[in-house]
């Protein structure tokens, strides 16, 4: 700029127009990128006037100069270029460039800190997820490690169970098989006394006949009674005063009694005796042909089917493993029940019907008998109980049997019926019985 | 008949025995009859001292057996008598409340000649002693011989 007064050229006064439109723009710039400096900010403040000015004298002189008055323009450029402002300009500039300068290493050491800092952090952070990694899988070892024991403690609680099971099952068995011993012997041993008492009640019978008969005897004698001829009752006891028949008739009622209970007695403990029979005879499981199998049962109950006016229905039956004697005698008794249990006066009408579900077999027996009161559902199952009018010979024992026969070839046996209506008889056994499903025996 | 056929009875229940020979007695059988209550006895007294049973070689035995005896059951009985060569040819009547097929089959097996079960029926039972004792009084029982 200073050449331009000299040198007239141009090109000098351009450069200081084109810094001058520069110059505010520029130092606000400054201000800005230098607002996070308090010092830089002090420094422009210095530096802003001082070059303002000097633009100020600047363009003072170009506009003398322009006037033509060159002499003067130089002399006032020469006056102001003074080296203080230029110097005081260079130094706060030096100051403010040697300032960034500094600024610029801090930040840069700052930058490469934290870039180390990051550097650290990451690789600190890599550490920990090694770190983490290995705890976890050192974790999910040792949850793995515990659920084995675990596991391993659950086979060994289970084979301790099946151990335990297997016991108690042998225990049971042994203790069923004793039940059955000591049924078998009591009710063996007990006949043995009976037998005396119905051979020596019928005795005493025979003795009354003969007492009786001699005080007959004696009475006619006393009474001067002719002798009468033996009739062909052989009875000898026409001459018998009131109080001596009395007598003989007390005594055939006691002796009646005693032998009806000892009839009674005795058919019980033959009962106990098939039952403990039954419980201890061995099961085959073979296939069966059950429709054939209770056609058969069926055609042994004609006679009898015939005299209470009924028809047996069979319908077509799914066939099944079982112990053929056992579903005999299953069929057989609750035919023969549903036969016996008839209303009078009403045709029979008996259905046998079977279906299969789910590896078992359901039959039902169905009549329109006389029914059973809810109330007695479960008691005619159980051994010497009998239910309804006991206008039936029996004992209470086929129901019981049956129960026991079907549970001992792992089924189960259920009534339903409506007293006046009739009765059916549900039976579900295994589709496929095996042995090794026995259920438990009498007991 | 040389010589009366003598019946020995091994019966533990004094009762069934006292029935069984009245019964017996009343069919018209008058033949000696010998009680024994237990096994023991009864087998010391049928192979006799020297245990071959050579004792009764010349004569009629017809046995009535019990299977219930306190000291052992009639089947060992049964067995030793239808094993020993003197005794084997007398008839053996077993007699028992017992009804299990099993072991009537089984006494069939060890050659029991009359297997009858005390009915508590006693009718039954009667009749089938008085059968018996026709029976008796019918068969020729035959001596032991060799």
């Amino acid at each position: 700029m200073r050449g331009y007064p000299h040198t007239r050229e141009n090109h000098y006064r351009h450069d200081f127009e084109e810094a001058d439109q520069q110059i505010v723009p520029t130092l606000t710039k400054l201000r800005t990128l230098t607002s996070d400096s308090a010092l830089q900010q002090r420094n422009l403040d210095i530096i802003r006037p001082l070059t303002i000015q000097r633009f100020e004298i600047f363009r003072k002189a170009v506009a003398t100069a322009q006037a033509g008055q060159w002499d003067e323009a130089r002399k006032l450029l020469i006056e102001t270029s003074a080296e203080d402002v230029m110097g005081q300009i260079r130094d706060v500039a030096g100051a403010m460039r040697a300032e960034e300068d500094r600024l610029f290493r801090l930040r840069r050491q700052a930058a490469d800190d934290s870039q180390s800092l990051s550097a650290i952090v990451t690789i600190a952070g890599s550490a920990l997820i090694v770190v983490l990694a290995g705890f976890s899988i050192f974790l999910v070892r040792q949850s793995s490690r515990a659920r084995n024991d675990a596991e391993q403690k659950l086979r060994d609680a289970n084979l301790d169970l099946e151990a335990a099971v297997d016991e108690r099952t042998a225990d049971l068995r042994e203790a069923n098989q004793e039940i059955q011993r000591f049924a078998y012997i009591v009710s063996h041993d007990l006949r043995s006394p009976l037998v005396n008492i119905m051979g020596f009640t019928s005795e005493l019978e025979e003795l009354r006949d003969d007492i009786f008969g001699r005080i007959a005897r004696y009475s006619r004698a006393a009474a001067a009674l002719p002798e009468p001829l033996p009739d062909s009752d052989g009875n000898q006891e026409s001459g018998l005063t009131e109080e001596d028949k009395q007598l003989s008739e007390d005594f055939t009622e006691a002796l009646g009694f005693i032998k009806s209970s000892i009839g009674k007695m005795d058919r019980l403990i033959g009962a106990i005796l098939n039952l403990t029979r039954e419980g201890r005879r061995e099961f085959d499981p073979v296939q069966i042909e059950t429709r054939a199998l209770i056609e058969e049962i069926v055609g042994t109950v004609a006679h009898q089917a015939s005299e209470a006016n009924a028809q047996i229905r069979v319908e077509p039956l799914p066939d099944i493993v079982s112990d053929r004697l056992s579903l005999e005698q299953i069929f057989s008794n609750l035919i023969e029940n549903a036969l016996k249990y008839l209303r009078p006066g009403v045709p029979g009408d008996i259905a046998i019907k079977g279906r299969n579900k789910l590896g078992f077999v359901i039959f039902d027996i169905t009549d329109n008998g006389r029914g059973i009161d809810p109330k007695d559902h479960q008691r005619i199952f159980e051994l010497f109980r009998r239910a309804g009018v006991q206008d039936k010979p029996g004992q209470g024992i086929g129901l019981a049997h049956v129960r026991a026969l079907v549970r001992r070839m792992g089924g189960t046996i259920t009534v339903s019926s409506e007293p006046g209506k009739g009765s059916t008889f549900t039976i579900t056994l295994p589709a496929r019985w095996t042995m090794s499903r026995q259920g438990k025996s009498y007991g | 008949m040389g010589n009366p056929v003598k019946i020995i009875m091994v019966e533990d229940d004094e009762g069934h025995a006292r029935l069984i020979e009245r019964n017996i007695r009343r069919s018209g059988v008058n033949n000696d009859i010998m009680p024994f209550t237990n096994g023991t006895e009864a087998l010391n007294f049928l192979l006799g001292a020297d245990g071959t049973g050579a004792a009764h070689k010349d004569q009629a035995l017809l046995i009535l057996l019990d299977l219930n005896l306190p000291d052992m059951t009639g089947i060992d009985i049964l067995k030793q008598v239808k094993e020993n060569s003197y005794l084997k040819y007398a008839p053996v009547v077993v007699l028992t409340t017992t009804d299990d097929a099993e072991e009537i089959k089984r006494c069939y097996a060890l050659g029991c000649n009359v297997y009858i079960t005390k009915p508590v029926n006693y009718e039954n039972f009667a009749n089938a002693i008085r059968q018996l004792g026709l029976f008796f009084s019918v068969i020729q029982v035959p001596q032991a011989k060799a």
